[in-house]
């Protein structure tokens, strides 16, 4: 009986498919897609009209209230980056704690702009997803509870990173050629861009100690999204974060390819993020404009910014808050050269390559003399522990995250701060003056600096911190 | 009875044969392609000659079993140089020459093994017996066997003497060896066929086995004391398993019904100190009797207790422990044909009769992070009533288990006669690579390029890792071992082992594909049974883990 009841229902469903296609693609259709990005159109440099048309789609897409036409809701999937069952479906679609707890992008990158941060109000709740799925309690044994950053230049980000990796890579490689060549263990700085992760040793027969790695993972990748800097590429966290907040699935992880299934979550949606459609995201938030350093009108504001941008560096906030970093290109590769499986790879297809040259905002990126752009992010893209025994307020985890320790966080860029209130990895500060006092850890000379500060020092610095800011 | 009824039904119900009713005697409808399979289907791509391996098995009927290969780093560039068994040709070895990532490439040293051991050679499994830190290579053979021992930049000498290790004069075609506790040296399964000299050979004339216990506690090996297997019914391959995870790995035999009487599958109890006792009917072990030529162990349904692939005429086995299994009584239940892995027949051509599976082994081509099932398959020489044309079976593993028949989408289906066989990685890329010795035809040599695509090109597959373990002492590869790699929810397990597949072994880093996941934490437990802490390492690198230390290392591969 199955299989004949199987076929008429089949038959019923192909004659109401046209009809239902039809009222699909209505003006009041309850979706949010009404078709997907085509990858193969997407090939090589992109000229402005294209970039600008694809930036359109995945503007879209990060506004877009996706609904269960969609595919939004993972019935039987974690939020796991790797692709795991639920032991059985939730009660409710929505959950704030293991997810689906949003419906769109924007409903959190939302201040002072789309893209931009959020407010505690949408604090994500990061749990690898793999256990202990369906934990209904925000107790911090079964979760981090992370505050919303901005995406505002992240671009530029993935750029620096990028070349950073592309850096330690090669001194990896000419430390171990040269260890082979001699026959002697050879130790090399890992520096990039005045930046120090630490020193390696090569041994003659090309085993490499990675003991003596700091602040990057130990292949030696920057990854330099999420506050613990873990995630390789804007591609990557789209491809996460579009799984984990809400339930719409890439095919480029979670397709037949490495789950076996079209609808891995077995809501009734086969391939609900096109590879294309990952790439309208990328290309997207790889375009934001960054943030920028703003001139008060208000003049003694303006004394005060100049003041404390000076105090910034006297007391050495500046050593991993670098105020900028040189960057040789801005043509942004996607796929990029760094993801692993799971992430569309650059040696999968013929990409396409995202030209931020061809952005209103680049003009205004400063050059040195090697006509490098210089990139004001304040940070350093390296993990460090930020929190010590007298001054612990930031080591508020429990869990430890893709092997980084609990109290060990990736540099903050401060481009935008003066924008994103509340700080910390949490959210937990309201004032820049109380985050400030809560760095321990390799940042407590410079804390313990300002707060030796005067009064007023300590309030320049603010009036600096507070010009860096995302434009409306 | 059950499963019967459902056949019988299926039968009437689509009008075919049983047998023909399960997808897996072929690969379905002609024009599927690999990018119609619901994974990466690796591209081999077969380079033997122009990679400089020009090299047959040959011989009369003493060679038309055997025809074994040996995978391992003999020069401490830790890339696996190759060594193949000839039969009446000369068994050979070959250096590893390959570019990282490139084409392979290898070149024979012709000095290496010396002359007078390499003619009549069935089988070649390295191993480090003397514990020097080179491994060594035991010679299977028409006749006396031969234990090399390892030097320097590939480098052999003939070591019988020196060890006290008497060859014998038997047909061998089978090997296995395991460290036990407090012996300074491996206990070593030597593995024999028809005796030709017995009365009414080759009929129910099957050489018994040999277990050989290192004795005495000198600084050299010394296995003048060996222990007959009593009875023998001529076993082509032979493993030691900790089947039950009593930490006391027993001897699995699989033997060729095609020579013994009354004979059967066995299971050997090798308890320390004590002589080795067969599983019997009071055990729980149910009698089996099958063309068995080559076994392969894997834990397929992660619940610690290994699977066992039995390759033979005809349907390929699939063992897993049954619920009456109890911790010393191993019963066994077949599960091939629910995973589509009984591989009974061609997939591909014309010539549907029965095929005959060789060497087995479990790895994962596509680094999916699901093992996959290689079975080199060829018909003994000409027999009427089995497939002339038996191409390689390559078994993906599929999400959620089984597995769908891939051999020809890959390009491993070729009109020769497979033997034994080795996997391993030999330009370093990740990828594993294959080669296959093949009898009265040349060995095939086959890169692994990639997945293929849509449109005909290949691109990277999963993630991956390649694990190289170390201990000082006795047994410094860790013979015995358990690999565990945890990425998320699914841990993938490995054993370190030698013996198994058919007359061939391999040695080296051990691979393990992750899928999805960039990371995973990585354990060990020794082969004492104590657990390492975990270690953290990230996908697609070398990994060299020594005992006792708190960070694992990685290594790179020349660029």
């Amino acid at each position: 009986m199955k299989p004949i009841h199987a076929l008429l229902t089949a038959l019923a469903f192909s004659a109401l498919t046209p009809a239902m296609a039809d009222e699909m693609n209505e003006p009041w259709a309850e979706r949010a897609i009404s078709g997907h990005v085509d990858q193969s159109t997407l090939k090589g440099r992109l000229d402005r009209e294209t970039l600008d048309a694809l930036r359109d789609k995945g503007e879209t897409l990060f506004g877009a209230k996706f609904t269960e036409l969609d595919g939004a809701g993972r019935k039987v999937a974690t939020q796991a980056i790797i692709p795991t069952k639920r032991k059985r479906p939730p009660d409710l679609e929505f959950q704030r704690i293991a997810g689906m707890d949003a419906n769109s992008c924007s409903s959190c990158h939302s201040h002072p702009v789309i893209g931009g941060a959020g407010d505690f109000t949408v604090n994500v709740f990061v749990n690898e997803g793999f256990v202990n799925a369906d934990f209904d309690t925000v107790d911090p044994q079964f979760s981090n509870e992370r505050n919303t950053n901005h995406l505002m230049g992240a671009g530029l980000v993935e750029l620096l990173a990028r070349e950073m990796t592309a850096d330690l890579h090669r001194i990896r490689k000419e430390t171990l050629h040269t260890a082979r060549e001699t026959g002697e263990p050879v130790t090399a700085n890992l520096v990039t861009k005045g930046i120090s992760f630490g020193r390696i040793t090569a041994e003659p027969d090309g085993i490499l100690d990675i003991a003596k790695i700091e602040g990057v993972d130990t292949d030696l990748v920057i990854r330099p999204f999420s506050q613990k800097g873990v995630m390789t590429s804007l591609r990557q966290f789209g491809v996460n974060a579009m799984n984990q907040h809400h339930g719409m699935q890439a095919d480029e992880r979670f397709g037949t390819r490495w789950t076996g299934e079209a609808d891995f979550d077995e809501d009734g949606h086969d391939n609900e993020l096109t590879e294309g459609d990952i790439s309208a995201l990328t290309a997207w938030q790889a375009t934001l404009p960054p943030p920028i350093v703003m001139v008060p009108d208000n003049e003694r504001w303006r004394e005060a910014a100049a003041k404390g941008g000076a105090m910034f560096d006297t007391i050495g906030c500046n050593e991993c808050h670098v105020r900028a970093l040189p960057l040789k290109s801005l043509d942004f590769t996607d796929p990029g050269p760094f993801d692993a499986a799971g992430t569309l790879r650059d040696a999968e297809i013929d990409g396409a390559i995202y030209d931020l040259s061809l952005m209103d905002w680049a003009k205004d990126l400063e050059t040195n003399d090697k006509g490098e752009y210089l990139i004001p992010t304040f940070g350093d893209l390296k993990r460090h522990v930020i929190t010590d025994r007298q001054v612990a307020a930031l080591g508020n985890e429990l869990l430890g995250q893709r092997f980084v320790e609990r109290n060990e966080f990736q540099t903050s860029e401060l481009w935008g701060i003066g924008s994103t209130a509340p700080y910390g990895h949490r959210g937990d500060f309201t004032t820049l003056d109380g985050v400030i006092r809560a760095h321990g850890g390799e940042a407590r000379a410079s804390r313990d600096a300002y707060i030796d500060l005067s009064d007023t020092d300590r309030s320049a610095l603010i009036a600096w911190l507070k010009t860096l800011v995302i434009p409306r | 009875m059950k499963k019967l009824a459902f056949l019988i039904l299926l039968a009437g119900l689509t009008g075919v044969s049983p047998l023909a009713a399960q997808d897996n005697s072929g690969s379905g409808d002609a024009s599927e392609t690999a990018a119609d399979l619901p994974m990466d289907v690796p591209v081999m791509v077969e380079e033997a000659l122009a990679a400089g391996i020009d090299h047959q098995y040959t011989g009369p009927w003493e060679y038309f079993v055997g025809g074994g290969a040996a995978a391992f780093d003999c020069n401490g560039d830790r890339l696996p140089d190759l060594a193949v068994a000839g039969g009446t040709s000369k068994a050979s070895l070959y250096v590893n020459r390959s570019a990282i990532g490139g084409e392979l490439r290898f070149e024979e040293k012709a000095d290496a093994l010396p002359d007078d051991t390499r003619d009549k050679v069935t089988g070649l499994y390295p191993l480090d017996i003397d514990n020097d830190g080179h491994r060594d290579l035991v010679v299977l053979r028409v006749g006396e066997n031969i234990i090399l021992k390892g030097g320097p930049d590939c480098s052999f000498t003939e070591a019988n003497r020196a060890f006290a290790f008497n060859g014998g004069r038997a047909w061998t075609t089978a090997f296995a060896a395991t460290f036990e506790p407090h012996l300074p040296f491996p206990t070593l399964a030597f593995g024999n066929y028809v005796d030709r000299s017995a009365p009414g050979s080759p009929w129910g004339t099957c050489h018994d086995n040999e277990l050989i216990r290192p004795i005495g506690g000198g600084e050299r090996p010394d296995y003048s004391e060996p222990s007959m297997l009593t009875p023998g019914y001529c076993a082509l391959s032979m493993l030691f398993t900790d089947w039950n995870r009593s930490g006391e790995p027993a001897l699995r035999v699989t033997n060729d019904r095609q020579y013994y009487r009354e004979g059967q599958e066995q299971l050997w109890r090798v308890s320390p100190d004590r002589p080795p006792r067969p599983y019997r009917r009071s055990d729980g072990w149910r009698r089996m009797q099958i063309w068995g030529m080559g076994i392969a162990e894997a834990d397929l349904n992660a619940d610690g207790y290994p699977e066992y692939a039995l390759t033979s005429m005809g349907d390929t086995k699939l063992q897993t422990l049954d619920s009456e299994a109890e911790p010393d009584r191993p019963v066994y239940r077949d599960i091939a044909f629910d995973e589509n892995a009984t591989a009974h027949r061609p997939y591909t051509g014309d010539d549907l009769k029965p095929s005959t599976g060789w060497h087995a082994e479990f790895q994962d081509f596509n680094n999916d992070g699901r093992l996959d099932l290689f079975i080199a398959k060829g018909n003994v020489q000409q027999m009427q009533d089995f497939a002339a044309y038996d191409p390689d079976n390559l078994l993906l593993g599929k999400a959620g288990g089984g597995f769908l028949e891939a051999g020809d989408k890959a390009g491993i289906a070729l009109p020769r006669r497979g033997r034994g066989a080795a996997i391993a990685d030999f330009n370093m890329d990740g990828m594993l690579d294959l080669a296959v010795v093949n009898r009265e035809a040349p060995v095939s040599l086959f890169r692994n390029a990639g997945g293929r695509t849509a449109a005909g090109g290949t691109r990277p597959m999963g993630n991956w890792l390649e694990i190289e373990l170390r201990q000082d002492g006795v047994n410094r590869d860790a013979i015995g071992a358990t690999v565990t790699v945890k990425s998320g929810n699914e841990t993938r397990t490995r054993k370190v082992h030698v013996g198994g597949g058919h007359a061939s072994g391999s040695a080296g880093f051990i691979h393990v594909g992750t899928g999805t996941a960039e990371r995973a934490e990585v354990r060990i437990q020794w082969p004492d049974g104590e657990w390492s802490a975990p270690f953290r390492v990230f996908a697609n690198n070398f990994v060299v883990i020594e005992r006792g230390a708190t960070t694992a290392q990685y290594w790179y591969p020349p660029e």
